[in-house]
Parts: C-alpha cells; sequence; structure tokens
C-alpha cells in the first residue's frame, strides 16, 4: 500500500470516528447547545488534526521514502478524480442546505448541516481515493 | 475501445531482473504505478512512456502496442 493510499485511509477513519463522535454530542444535545457547540467543535479540530499529523507522522516514519517522494503522474490523476467527484458532493449539499436553511430551523442547526456538508465531501474524496488505489487504476 | 498493452514485465527480466521499485526509482514514478501499467490497468503519460522505453534502449512500439478492443 502507498503512502498516499495511507494517508487516504487515516483520513478517512480518523474523520469517521472524531466527526462521528461530535455529530453523536450534538444530536444528543439537542437544539440548546449554547458554549458547548463551540468548545466541543473547537475540540473537534484540534482533535483530528492531532490525531492525523501523529498517524502520517508514524506511517512516514515507517516508509520514508514513499513519504518524501513527490506525487506522480496516476496520484495526481487519482487525487483530481476524487476532488472532482467531492465537488459534486459538496455543490449538492450545499444546495441543500440552503433549502433547509429556508426552513429556519435554529443557527446551530444550520452551523452543523454546512459541517456536515463539508465533512461528507472531504469523506468522498477520501473515500475515492481509496476506491482507485485499491483498483489500481 | 482499444487497450495499450506493454513488455515491461519481459523487459524487466531482460535486464537482470530488474524489479518494479528499480524501474520505478529510473523513470520517477512510484512503484504502484509502475505495477498498474504492466497490468494495463493505467496508460501512463507519453513522456512516462519514453522514459520507461529508453531505460531499456527499445524504441516505444518495442515497450508499447495499441490494439483494437
Amino acid at each position: 500500500m502507498s503512502f498516499r493510499e495511507k494517508s487516504a485511509w487515516i483520513s478517512v477513519i480518523s474523520m469517521t470516528a472524531i466527526y462521528g463522535y461530535y455529530f453523536w454530542s450534538v444530536v444528543q444535545a439537542g437544539p440548546h447547545l449554547g458554549s458547548f457547540h463551540f468548545a466541543g467543535l473547537l475540540g473537534t479540530v484540534i482533535a483530528l488534526i492531532v490525531v492525523q499529523v501523529v498517524l502520517t507522522i508514524a506511517v512516514a516514519i515507517a516508509s520514508p521514502g514513499d513519504a518524501r517522494a513527490p506525487r506522480d503522474e496516476r496520484e495526481k490523476l487519482i487525487e483530481l478524480r476524487a476532488t472532482r467527484m467531492a465537488y459534486s458532493g459538496l455543490a449538492t449539499g450545499i444546495a441543500m442546505a440552503c433549502f433547509f436553511g429556508a426552513l429556519d430551523p435554529p443557527i446551530v442547526f444550520n452551523t452543523n448541516a454546512l459541517l456536515i456538508v463539508l465533512v461528507t465531501a472531504e469523506l468522498l474524496r477520501s473515500g475515492c481515493q481509496i476506491v482507485q488505489y485499491r483498483r489500481g487504476a | 475501445m482499444g487497450v495499450i498493452r506493454n513488455d515491461i514485465r519481459r523487459l524487466r527480466f531482460e535486464h537482470g531482473e530488474m524489479t518494479q521499485q528499480q524501474l520505478a526509482d529510473k523513470i520517477e514514478l512510484t512503484r504502484q504505478t509502475v505495477n498498474a501499467i504492466e497490468q494495463g490497468k493505467y496508460s501512463p503519460s507519453l513522456e512516462a512512456a519514453f522514459r520507461i522505453s529508453a531505460v531499456f534502449g527499445k524504441p516505444l512500439e518495442a515497450v508499447f502496442r495499441y490494439e483494437e478492443g
């Protein structure tokens, strides 16, 4: 497995676990989140950065040659295809969030709806990369 | 739609049993990309195809060929 594929797996696993916990907490707390919302989101972002940096460094130490090598043409193509797919998901999600916003929900719901769209698009991007790496394409 | 076939695997073995990693290092691609090219799962750019041919000292058409599907 290449370094780039491992990075994509790190992204999928860490985002699923950490944002999954965050969104579960939001649902549990209901519409009156107050300061928890900001603290929870800040903690989530920090946790995500720490986990991804630590895991990426660990993978890079295990295979330093792969980690130092620049992306080759196939890896760039895989990234471009995945980004195109994620952009479609992001655009669709934003449009849906706009309609959701028209229903005049509490602001915390609006914020989290946009965050879900962003996280989903990023998961889509990493997921598409993994599928292409697995196929060898 | 046609496919691009190649003889990279045979040529590697004819050149001192060169590994995929050794070939990848010479042409600045990853080993996984060389493997994908060998298996016909990825068609390299023209530039990469020329670099691969140059490693084996062969013209492009001796390494790659286009077959109608």
